[in-house]
């Protein structure tokens, strides 16, 4: 037990820090706890959560994909455009989105690993170029309403538990399955930990950081769609807000911004982190403005947490060579 | 009077005792040599000296005061410099601006000066005789022996009254590690004291003036280098007789050929390359650092691009990248030359990098089964003889004689049965060296067939069935039975070959 503590404490940290939020969130907005409040927290953090499933997987790689606000968008309005409010075409729209935001993960992958362009690069540009074929496809022009099974599936309820929790919950067994237990994630450890290292020692350091690059492509499409049925509709700009709320969560959760450690399990409780202090701002009459101050304040926080760890093993590792 | 005085000194990380009870002393003017297997407490005490750790107990005297730095900074305040094995080195920077790094020259406005810089750069190279370096040249296109060369200019550029050098011969090829050794005395004629690691005997026999013995974390004698024999200094350096460093070699090679290499070439430092190793033999690769090792051993993992015929086992092989070569029974596996940088995941435990290369082997139904992969785990470790706590130590943090043990067992583990090994023995303590001997010869005897190089001859020569000699990405000879000296090794090295 204890030696699990050493190797997850910042995965720990923070979800003691989740409940150490709440709690202080129920002190200042008596009602927070309620659970019709609860609920529309997780669904919130939902979002967050599958952005963030893909970044994970990027930064523990070694990498770091800022193309996901455009994916997200685009997946939004391309949907909303193909289906015009009706459930049927989604029967092949859904798939043909996920084939898309998987393919621009893929001319992510393929640009960092095969051509050596940096991920900030290589994926801003993607960004940047989905933002522009989107205006044009658009013209600005407003979308039709989201179709009424999307809206089900991020707002409907199973017996009470939100659906989008329950597909949450799917999407965190799996990744937990990947990273853990299967030889994806010992090779995107050791990717991320030494590429030089892993190339040497027989990992398939291409194809695993393209894989990660698809992931992210595919939960960043995957949650437009999803957010689109939250809103109604498909708007621009809707996914600006998933940059920074996904690499935090990742950054919270524990995982080292350079790559090689955290765990998506880390990332689910960053998620509710970043909604929970949504939630208590308004509660202490602070603006959205001051809210990006103490986002910003959390990161740092965060982070330094974690360099002082690295910055004691580092001492650990000179003390016992001898 | 000594200039350094050193007694009862300890220090603790956690609860592993590092360093206990150590005492020390010697003068100015003298090449002082720190001698120990790796974990005996060395790097422990030089740390401490140099201000990267401070001490529990006991106490230090330089010139007779009190001595506690605490950081290196405060360390080269009081004239006490280290030149670390791990480089300490920016890639992005220049030679001239590593050297002077944080002590930069400077105009009264506080801006660099360059002309100064250089000017001082120059007068410092000269003055040391420094093997050609160039002041502007940009560190990152350096080899590790040129850099460890510019580490030891780091050090001299703060003047300091004591140098410390932490096996700073250990990356040299022969010829500057022969200039190493010059410049040590020549510190030392100038009433420097130079404290002097290094895991080879020779060396230590050609500089120093005296030497101190550690083990087990503590000091157990010291000596003046004139009046004590290798037999006591090994004696006491591992505190049992140590018969032998190298195992009988007996033969065990076998007439089938494990790797036919034709036309073997590789960029500009590897051409024309043509050997045979056979199955159950050590094949030696030597020559002067410089000249096609690297890319013969890069080329055949397929960690660089090379033209030519490989043949494993009888069948062309086509080794595009080091997955490939690790693949199957019929892989080819590499031992690598740079332990912390190709070899091992330093932050990951024993177990990780053990079984990073055969993750399939404990793989069913796509997931991972964490007792095949115990059981693969108890096999190397138990096999080596690897030194851990746990299998969930951090790889890190082990000695460097272990570090080696993992990096072998992750190549054992893959089955492949042709074994490149780059400078395996470097930087590792005499006693896991022998055991390293011991494994190559076994292994042999197994069928397994091994292309070895080493940075230091006598390996080759004690070790190796056959030793090929490189010159100019060539093979230049090819030594057999009597003919492996170290002698005929240099002649083939350096002078034109005789016709064949």
């Amino acid at each position: 037990m204890s030696a699990f503590l050493a190797r997850n404490r910042l995965i720990v940290l923070a979800y003691a820090g989740m409940v150490v939020l709440l709690l202080v969130t129920a002190m200042f907005s008596p009602g927070f706890l309620s659970v019709s409040n609860m609920r529309s927290t997780v669904v919130l953090a939902a979002f967050v959560g599958i952005v963030a499933l893909g970044q994970t997987f990027v930064i523990i790689g070694g990498g770091i994909d800022l193309s996901v606000p455009w994916v997200l968008n685009s997946a939004a309005i391309v949907m909303a455009l193909l289906c015009g409010g009706q459930d049927l075409p989604l029967v092949w729209v859904m798939p043909l989105l996920l084939a898309g935001g998987a393919f621009i993960g893929l001319v992510n992958g393929v640009g960092v690993a095969q051509f050596g362009v940096p991920p900030i690069i290589m994926t801003l540009a993607t960004n940047v170029i989905l933002q522009g074929l989107i205006l044009v496809l658009t013209g600005g022009s407003p979308t039709p309403s989201a179709p009424a099974l999307i809206q089900f599936l991020s707002v409907g309820r199973i017996g009470g538990f939100p659906v989008i929790a329950l597909i949450w919950l799917a999407l965190t067994l799996i990744a937990t399955l990947l990273l853990s237990k299967a030889a994806f994630g010992r090779h995107l450890y050791a990717l991320g930990t030494s590429a030089t290292v892993a190339e040497f020692s027989g990992v398939p350091t291409a194809r695993t950081t393209i894989l990660t690059y698809i992931v992210s492509g595919l939960t960043a499409a995957f949650a437009g769609m999803l957010l689109t049925g939250y809103s109604g509709q498909a708007y621009l700009g809707m996914g600006d807000a998933y940059l920074f709320t996904s690499i935090a969560a990742v950054a919270i959760g524990g995982a080292s911004i350079l790559g090689g450690s955290g765990h998506y399990l880390g990332t689910v409780a960053g998620a509710m982190v970043l909604t929970i202090l949504t939630g208590l701002l308004p509660a202490l009459n602070l603006s959205s403005g001051a809210l990006l101050v103490v986002y910003g304040a959390v990161i740092l926080i965060t982070v330094s947490i974690g360099s002082e760890t690295f910055a004691g093993l580092g001492g650990r590792l000179r003390g016992r060579r001898a | 009077m000594d200039l350094v005085t050193v007694n009862g000194l300890s220090k603790r990380y956690g609860g592993i005792v590092a360093l206990s009870e150590a005492a020390f002393g010697a003068r100015a003017g003298e090449v002082h040599a720190l001698l120990g297997e790796n974990g005996a407490g060395k790097s422990t005490f030089i740390q401490i000296l140099s201000g990267a750790v401070q001490h529990d107990g006991g106490t230090i005297l330089v010139d007779g005061q009190d001595y506690r730095p605490a950081n290196p900074d405060a360390a080269q305040a009081r004239g006490i410099a280290a030149v670390f094995q791990e480089l300490s080195l920016i890639p992005d920077l220049s030679v001239e601006q590593n050297i002077w790094f944080r002590h930069e020259p400077r105009t009264w406005l506080g801006i660099v000066n360059r002309a100064e810089m250089r000017r001082k750069t120059l007068a410092l190279l000269e003055k040391y005789d420094f093997p050609a370096l160039r002041p502007e040249q940009e560190l990152r296109r350096l080899t590790l022996a040129e850099r460890q060369i510019v580490e030891i200019a780091k050090g001299l550029a703060k003047d300091p009254r004591i140098l410390i050098l932490d096996e700073a011969t250990s990356a040299l090829p022969a010829r500057e590690a022969e200039w190493l050794l010059k410049l040590t005395r020549q510190l030392a004629a100038e009433g420097r004291l130079v404290i002097f690691i290094s895991h080879r005997m020779a060396e230590v026999r050609a500089i120093a003036d005296r030497l101190t013995i550690f083990r087990n974390g503590s000091t157990v004698a010291a000596h003046e280098a004139a009046a004590v024999s290798d037999d006591e200094i090994v004696t006491q350096m591992i505190g049992r007789h140590l018969d032998r460093l190298y195992p009988e070699r007996v033969p065990t090679m076998t007439d089938r050929v494990a790797l036919k290499v034709a036309n073997l070439a590789s960029g500009s430092r590897l051409s024309g390359v043509d050997f045979s190793l056979r199955e159950g033999e050590v094949l030696g690769v030597g020559g002067l650092q410089g000249h096609g090792q690297r890319e013969l051993f890069q080329a055949l993992f397929g960690a660089t691009k090379a033209s030519g015929a490989i043949e494993l086992w009888g069948r062309p092989a086509a080794i595009g990248n080091p997955r490939q070569a690790l693949t199957g029974k019929d892989g080819i596996a590499l031992v690598p030359e740079d332990r912390r940088g190709q070899g091992l995941l330093l932050t990951k435990s024993v177990r990780e990098n053990l079984t990073l290369s055969v993750i399939k082997r404990f793989t069913e139904n796509g997931l991972l089964s964490r007792q095949k992969e115990a059981a693969l785990v108890k096999e190397m470790v138990d096999f080596l003889r690897i030194k851990a706590g746990t299998p969930e130590q951090l790889a890190g943090t082990l000695s460097g004689g272990n570090q080696q043990k993992v990096i072998f067992g992750k190549m054992l583990l893959t089955q492949a049965r042709v074994l490149l090994l780059y400078d395996p023995t470097r930087g590792v303590d005499v006693g896991t060296k022998g055991e390293i001997f011991q494994l190559m010869r076994d292994l042999a005897a197994k069928g397994y067939a091994i292309l070895f190089h080493s940075s230091d001859m006598p390996e080759l020569v004690h070790v190796a069935d056959r030793v090929l000699v490189m010159r100019n990405g060539r093979i230049a000879a090819t030594l057999e039975g009597d003919h492996i000296s170290e002698e005929e090794i240099l002649r083939a090295a350096m002078l034109e070959t005789r016709a064949a």
